[in-house]
């Protein structure tokens, strides 16, 4: 294989270093040892950007196709890439874009479909599951709503706040890094953040409160 | 140190200020570092607990997406995004339409095109002949109407005992001859004697075969 990865390079060092490597590869016409040499990439790059678009499509299936897409896209233009940022931003640049595309179709595609009532297999889940080595069904139950409620409470957050929150909270990129990755000021992105943690803390907080209040109001 | 100096530094740190706290580390990718902080215990239990909140809601959140893609899901989209890498690099194929069941030969195709070329001369000659006709009639060939006068014939009936008298005008001088409209109704209703006669009926069909 052409070019091997450096041994001992960090991660960031070794990503340049090998879209570099498949860059070269393209241009001498090594189709088949530039895929090879970009499915390093892959590897690395992979759990990372499915949870991203996970974290943004909350859907498996939606986001696994979003993860192809830009890994195929990145690929196929990795000649517009530049070796001064970080692979990992504009992989990930690419990504969020995409995903931000997705969401805007499927909000036009809503807007035209009812939604399907609960199928009664959803409901049965529980009932039909045996006992197991792994979680009881009421911590999974737990498990759930509490991530539905924090999928929600983020659903609320305005597009920027919640870009900021989730790369540099989920993903651990530092401001310099959502600044590059959103092109937005580096104190702006720690003011959004700031923002989206004051909110969510609010949402958060609110989420019973508001299940009661409502209760209250069906039943007085 | 001055009052107001020594005042807010052992006044309690507000959860937005906590949070301002917090995500400024966050962003920056190092501990935080407050005075107030590292004097305060009941701030830095506080600061602890929005801390691990907040961790919680990342682990939370990173639990949810890894159980949606466990290893062998991702295996199978590295597996999909080599697939697509590897045709991103073939020529497309192309598919031809399928114009017909059975493909044309070249001498059907050459046969085809003589006979539309000999429909489109024999055409182009019949107006031509069609024309040439038409002039020589109107330069002088004999007019239709002074063609000799047909000789109508009818077989004498049994009923009645006429004598048919054989018709000397010819049919385009009596249809189409030079007479008004009035005119010509009154000699049309002149033959219609003659005419009615000469016409067979069936009674003398019947009546000879009697």
């Amino acid at each position: 294989m052409a070019g091997a990865q450096p041994a001992g390079l960090p991660s960031r060092e070794a990503d340049s270093a090998a879209a570099s490597a498949v860059k070269g590869l393209q241009a001498d016409g090594r189709h088949a040892e530039a895929r090879e040499r970009y499915t390093e990439l892959v590897a690395r790059h992979q759990r990372r950007a499915s949870r991203i678009a996970f974290h943004y499509l909350r859907d498996a299936a939606e986001a696994d196709e979003a993860v192809q897409d830009a890994f195929v896209k990145a690929y196929s233009h990795l000649s517009t890439f530049r070796e001064e940022l970080p692979f990992e931003v504009w992989f990930t640049r690419i990504l969020i874009n995409g995903c931000l595309d997705r969401i805007k179709a499927r909000t036009r595609r809503e807007r035209w479909l009812v939604p399907m009532p609960e199928s009664p297999g959803i409901q049965r889940e529980y009932t039909e599951r045996v006992a197991g080595p792994g979680p009881s069904p009421e911590a999974h139950l737990l498990a759930k709503e509490r991530r539905q409620q924090l999928a929600d409470a983020l659903s609320r957050l305005p597009e920027r706040q919640r870009t900021v929150f989730m790369l540099s909270h989920y993903q651990g990129c530092t401001s310099r890094e959502v600044s590059a990755l959103t092109g937005l000021n580096e104190s702006t992105v720690r003011v959004h953040l700031f923002r989206a943690i004051r909110k969510l803390r609010t949402l958060l907080a609110a989420e019973p409160a508001v299940e009661l209040g409502d209760k209250r109001r069906v039943n007085p | 140190m001055s009052i107001l100096e020594r005042f807010a530094a052992t006044r309690h740190l507000d959860d937005d200020v906590l949070a301002g706290i917090w995500s400024a580390a966050a962003t920056e990718g190092c501990p935080a570092t407050n005075p107030h902080l590292t004097s305060c215990a009941h701030c830095r239990s506080r600061y602890s607990a929005l801390a691990e909140w907040l961790d919680g809601l990342s682990v939370e959140a990173h639990a949810e997406a890894d159980e949606a893609f466990p290893p062998e899901r991702l295996a199978a989209q590295q597996a999909a995004i080599f697939r697509r890498l590897e045709a991103l690099e073939k020529p497309a194929r192309v598919i031809a339409f399928p114009r017909t069941t059975r493909p044309a030969t070249t001498s059907q195709r050459f046969a085809r095109r003589w006979i539309a070329t000999a429909a489109a001369a024999g055409l182009v000659i019949g107006l031509l002949a069609g024309q040439i006709l038409d002039l020589r009639h109107r330069l002088g060939g004999p007019p239709t109407a002074q063609r000799d006068p047909v000789q109508i014939v009818t077989r004498p009936t049994v009923a009645r005992q006429f004598a048919v008298q054989p018709a000397s005008l010819s049919d385009e001088a009596l249809f189409y001859g030079d007479y008004g409209d009035a005119e010509l109704g009154a000699r049309s209703a002149r033959y219609m004697p003659e005419l009615d006669e000469i016409t067979p009926r069936a009674r003398d069909d019947f009546d000879r075969n009697r």
